[in-house]
């Protein structure tokens, strides 16, 4: 009966231990949006950095629980997820609206050189 | 039965409080909810309505976790995502806002560029035209100067003829009278035997062939000056019969070179009788050159008084 008992257990905590496979388009698709927020200048945007960070932290936590056979994993990417996606928002904005007000300045600019 | 009402009340206190707890949604939910409603009255309900429903279905994931399973992990993890999605979808709408602006405002550049390059197009059109007529005037007056110099040149060329005519017709006219200058004009003093017999006025055959030239010389002069035709006697019979007869020979004179060509507005005629003779008259010689005809072409400035 012990015997049997300890088989269980050793069988189940197998089982436990086996790894979480993470979506793989998933970690892609998070991977990516973590380059671009870093290449549009995310590290300069204090919003968008906190949320690059959040989502650097979350990717190798959710590697990490899916070695460890944590199904929490998947949630976690896809919160590291959002978060990437977020901080590249971020960013973009920035410099969008940057954009906005140079070329609000430069219609100003071009009105007036037609009054002097 | 104190002991049993304790118990009771205690049971009903843990049941309250667990189904109290089971009923309170954790705070990222909350929030999660909250953000949710408010982006989807503002902005993001209009211009970036896919990513809020994105944000919506992650939501309803965390509220059905809740409603299934209470505050769980899972639970908490979808409302993260779900604010952050809310987020983003707020982010993309007031970047896609400022992408409008810009949009517009190029638009609006573009406008402003064209009507400056319009303006100034028919500012450049404007001094076009003004170049053109200035060039137009200029070129008028060219024309207006080389037209007045070509009448210069005719005009001089035709004094020079005159002058050159007038030179012959005096040359001529030195053979047949005496010319001369004084206070009074040119002088053409014709002998008066060449002219008329004795105490006559009618004009001789021969004089009339030397005042063809003579009226040849005096056409040569012009036509702005006067000529006065003076008729002189010798002192030889009294004034009565002197005083006329110079007249009516300077007269003849006068008509003659008239039916000649000279202008009549131009000459006239005068008789001095004996009152100025050029010589004593106590020989024949000298009476004989009293007896004569002088012509006097007056200087302009006497001509126009």
């Amino acid at each position: 009966m012990m015997k049997a008992l300890t088989m269980s257990l050793a069988i189940l905590g197998l089982a436990g231990c086996t790894a979480v496979q993470l979506p793989a388009d998933r970690l892609e698709k998070s991977e990516a949006s973590i380059r671009g927020a870093e290449e549009v200048g995310a590290s300069g945007v204090p919003a968008a950095k906190l949320h690059l960070q959040l989502a650097k932290d979350q990717t190798v936590t959710a590697k990490k629980m899916a070695a460890d056979g944590d199904n929490r994993a998947v949630l976690v990417l896809a919160r590291a997820e959002s978060d990437a996606e977020l901080a590249l928002g971020l960013a973009r904005e920035v410099s969008v609206h940057a954009d906005a007000v140079r070329a609000t300045e430069d219609l100003k600019a071009v009105r007036d050189r037609g009054n002097p | 039965m104190k002991t049993m009402n304790m118990s009771l009340l205690a049971t009903v206190a843990w049941v309250g409080l667990t189904v109290s707890c089971a009923t309170t949604p954790p705070a990222q939910l909350v929030e999660a909810r909250t953000a949710y409603a408010a982006s989807n009255n503002g902005l993001s309900a209009k211009l970036t309505p896919t990513e809020l429903h994105d944000a919506w279905l992650v939501l309803d994931k965390a509220n059905q976790e809740f409603d299934q399973h209470g505050d769980t992990i899972q639970c908490r993890d979808y409302a993260y995502i779900a604010q952050n999605k809310v987020q983003l979808a707020d982010v993309k709408a007031r970047t896609e806002l400022d992408r409008q602006k810009i949009a517009e405002a190029v638009k609006a550049g573009v406008v402003v560029r064209d009507n400056q390059v319009k303006s100034t197009q028919a500012a450049l059109s404007s001094t076009r035209e003004q170049l053109k007529s200035e060039r137009r005037d200029s070129n008028a007056k060219s024309e207006e100067i080389e037209k007045t110099a070509e009448q210069l040149a005719t005009e001089k060329q035709a004094r020079m003829t005159a002058e050159a005519r007038l030179a012959g017709a005096m040359k001529d006219l030195a053979a047949i009278a005496a010319v001369k200058e004084d206070s009074r004009g040119l002088v053409i003093t014709l002998s008066g035997s060449i002219l008329f017999a004795s105490n006559k006025f009618a004009l001789l055959n021969t004089a009339m062939t030397k005042l063809d030239q003579v009226a040849e010389a005096l056409k040569a002069q012009g036509s702005d000056k006067q000529m006065v035709v003076e008729g002189h006697t010798d002192s030889q019979g009294s004034d009565r019969i002197n005083q006329p007869l110079s007249l009516n020979r300077a007269t003849s004179v006068r008509d003659y070179l008239v039916t000649r060509g000279v202008d009549s507005s131009k000459i006239s005629a005068i008789g001095m009788g004996s009152s100025h003779p050029l010589l004593d008259n106590r020989n024949a010689e000298n009476r004989a050159n009293n007896r004569r005809v002088e012509i006097i072409i007056q200087p302009s400035h006497l001509s126009t008084r």
